[in-house]
């Protein structure tokens, strides 16, 4: 099991001069002490025009600033767009490679096609091709990667051959994902050899049939890229206090406020009618998270808040399942105070990680046990 | 901190017009063969929050829902209502606020209003399906185009694909005359759907409890569908000045 922490950046009204300065600048005094603890990634979403959800949208630079900043955490896209209204398909080529070149090989690129109305309608993308184009991107950028020069013409863009520079320094090419949010998307994760991104927060029982699915697939993939990234990964919250009160407390605070920031967001499906989005995105997971069974303390089954013991129980439970990785979301609307913050990632990496075979020499070596 | 509507309830509720609706208890109405248009358009955000009452979060991006919808058969015979909504959540639940409702009968208005809270008024409804658009009407009783509103360049999707959202009713209740939030949660049995362009040819926001705050500005969709309606008993009622977490009530299973 690995350990990485997750940012959707999201900045609380009002928006005061310096408000958002601020919110990154906690990001990376975190990002730094995760790296030091042995995390192990930290991940970015791309998100566009998500008041106060999300203000990470250019996260090709959040992402640089993290990887400046750190020594071995890798520094992932948890993802980047593949629709041509958003991302053309050469810059996602260029950008992935530079960042790959300055984070000395550390580079994860997670793949996705947006969920939301607010970012579909903003960039004026048609919801009924977004699977598709994701689909020839994700085909075309281990080729652009890997190929010295490089031609194509396809659906729903084409090029004339160049060559695509620069080119990443991890060979054959830096591992792909793909977000995991509709029901089914692991199976087009596994059929194209790409690691499974989770970015719901659904029981473990529906992960543990979707990593069974997932797992089948993969054996017999016909990958996209040069190699297969066979890993399943899913998305958590974490807060983790020695206090048993005061870690529910504040976690479910943060969790509260998550739920309602990501209600106000308009899934594709509701305004638009498409069988490319069979699900609402987000909205049935959290309406099954605020409505579902709770321990005594109110916190979800498999959510990673509160004392030490809790969280681990809820990590266990993950790796049972088959879950190769947790990254996790730290804060949500700065709700918990950045100092707690920084003590929850501590007393994470002190009582918890060493549990665990992957993380528990890093934690170690970097000193978690503090 | 999310966004949350700004609605003046008691002055909202003294210059629209609202429903009395007669207790919580009501029987289902199977209703068949209902033709369904639907358009959605963006609106103004600041403008659509003063229309929501703080029980409910406004979606982002704010957009109203225009709906022509005609029963061929019911209880109190065939009738067409059209409605107003915006786009709204209670909790994490997605629901539209309703405005206002026109139905062009008597008898359906009042029911409508006694049973589920609906703000009905008696127009002229229309609903017509032609070849390569289905068009929406309605006039108020007094003469006034309320709202025209198409779907252009019919295409086939599935049924399946198509989310409508429950509907909530601001209306008094006879029993305390208090003001309540009615949740209306029909459910949908599709035998056809369409999708395609929206087009809103003319909206006058005032005849929909709206003032001049349902600024509609930018185009999402346009849906039409025929299917089996089942508006089934109230289950939820929330109080318009909590929010829903604190102020909804569970009054039936």
């Amino acid at each position: 099991m690995k350990f990485g922490i997750f940012y959707e950046i999201s900045v609380p009204r009002p928006w005061d001069p310096g408000v958002e300065k601020r919110v990154f600048d906690n990001c990376l005094e975190q990002v730094a002490l995760a790296d030091e603890l042995g995390f192990d990634s930290v991940w970015a979403v791309e998100h566009h025009f998500l008041e106060e959800y999300s203000h990470c949208s250019a996260p090709e630079l959040f992402l640089t600033a993290c990887a400046m900043r750190t020594k071995k955490m890798r520094v992932g896209h948890g993802i980047v767009v593949c629709v041509p209204e958003f991302n053309h398909p050469i810059k996602i080529a260029e950008r992935t490679a530079t960042l790959d070149i300055l984070s000395g090989g550390r580079l994860e690129v997670g793949t996705g096609r947006s969920a939301t109305w607010n970012e579909l309608g903003g960039f004026r993308a048609n919801p009924d091709e977004t699977k598709r184009t994701w689909d020839e991107f994700v085909r075309c950028l281990p080729k652009m990667w890997t190929q010295e020069r490089f031609g194509y013409q396809g659906r729903s863009w084409s090029m004339p051959v160049r060559t695509i520079l620069p080119k990443p320094i991890q060979k054959p090419h830096p591992p792909m994902w793909v977000a995991v949010t509709s029901p089914g998307t692991e199976i087009d994760a596994a059929e194209r050899g790409l690691g499974s991104l989770g970015l719901t927060f659904g029981s473990v029982k529906e992960q543990e049939t979707k990593v069974q699915n997932y797992r089948r697939i993969i054996a017999n993939c016909e990958p996209v890229g040069e190699v297969v990234n066979n890993q399943v990964s899913t998305v958590n919250f974490l807060f983790c206090h020695e206090d048993t009160e005061k870690g529910n407390k504040l976690g479910r605070r943060m969790l509260g406020t998550f739920n309602f920031l990501a209600a106000q967001l308009l899934a594709a499906r509701e305004a638009y009618p498409t069988k490319s989005y069979p699900s609402l995105g987000l909205l049935p997971s959290l309406r099954k998270e605020a409505s579902g069974p709770a321990d005594p303390a109110g916190v979800p089954e498999g959510i990673a808040i509160g004392d030490p013991e809790r969280v681990l129980r809820a990590c266990k439970r993950w790796e049972s399942v088959g879950v190769d990785r947790i990254n996790f979301l730290l804060n949500a609307l700065e709700t918990i105070p950045q100092e707690e913050v920084l003590n929850s990632l501590r007393t994470f990496a002190k009582h918890v990680m060493p549990h665990f075979q992957d993380s528990s020499s890093q934690a170690a070596a970097a000193g978690g046990g503090r | 901190m999310p966004l949350s509507g700004t609605m003046d309830v008691a002055a909202f509720a003294a210059g629209a017009h609202l429903a009395e609706i007669h207790g919580f208890k009501t029987e289902e109405w199977t209703l068949k063969g209902a033709q369904i248009l639907n358009v959605y358009y963006e609106v103004d955000i600041d403008l659509a929050q003063q229309l929501l009452p703080v029980t409910v979060h406004p979606v982002i991006p704010a957009y109203a829902m225009f709906n022509v919808t005609h029963y061929p058969e019911s209880p109190v015979g065939p009738f067409t209502i059209a409605d107003v909504r915006l786009g709204c959540r209670a909790g994490v639940r997605p629901r539209g606020f309703t405005l206002a409702s026109y139905v062009d009968s008597e008898a359906a208005a009042r029911e409508l209003a006694h049973r589920w809270g609906f703000p009905t008024r008696v127009g002229k409804v229309a609903l017509r399906a032609f070849h390569d658009r289905v068009v929406g009407r309605v006039v108020t009783a007094e003469g006034k185009p309320a709202l025209e509103v198409e779907m252009l360049d019919r295409d086939f999707i599935s049924g399946g694909d198509i989310q409508y959202v429950s509907s909530m009713h601001l209306c008094r209740n006879r029993e305390d005359g208090k003001l309540t939030i009615v949740q209306c949660d029909p459910e949908w049995t599709f035998s056809k759907a369409e999708r395609g362009r929206p087009n809103l040819v003319s909206f006058d926001s005032a005849l929909w409890n709206g003032g001049d705050k349902v600024r509609p500005n930018w185009p999402i969709s346009g849906s039409y569908a025929i299917a089996d309606v089942l508006i089934g008993k109230i289950r939820y009622v929330s109080d318009p000045n909590q929010d829903a977490f604190r102020g909804t009530t569970q009054v039936a299973a």
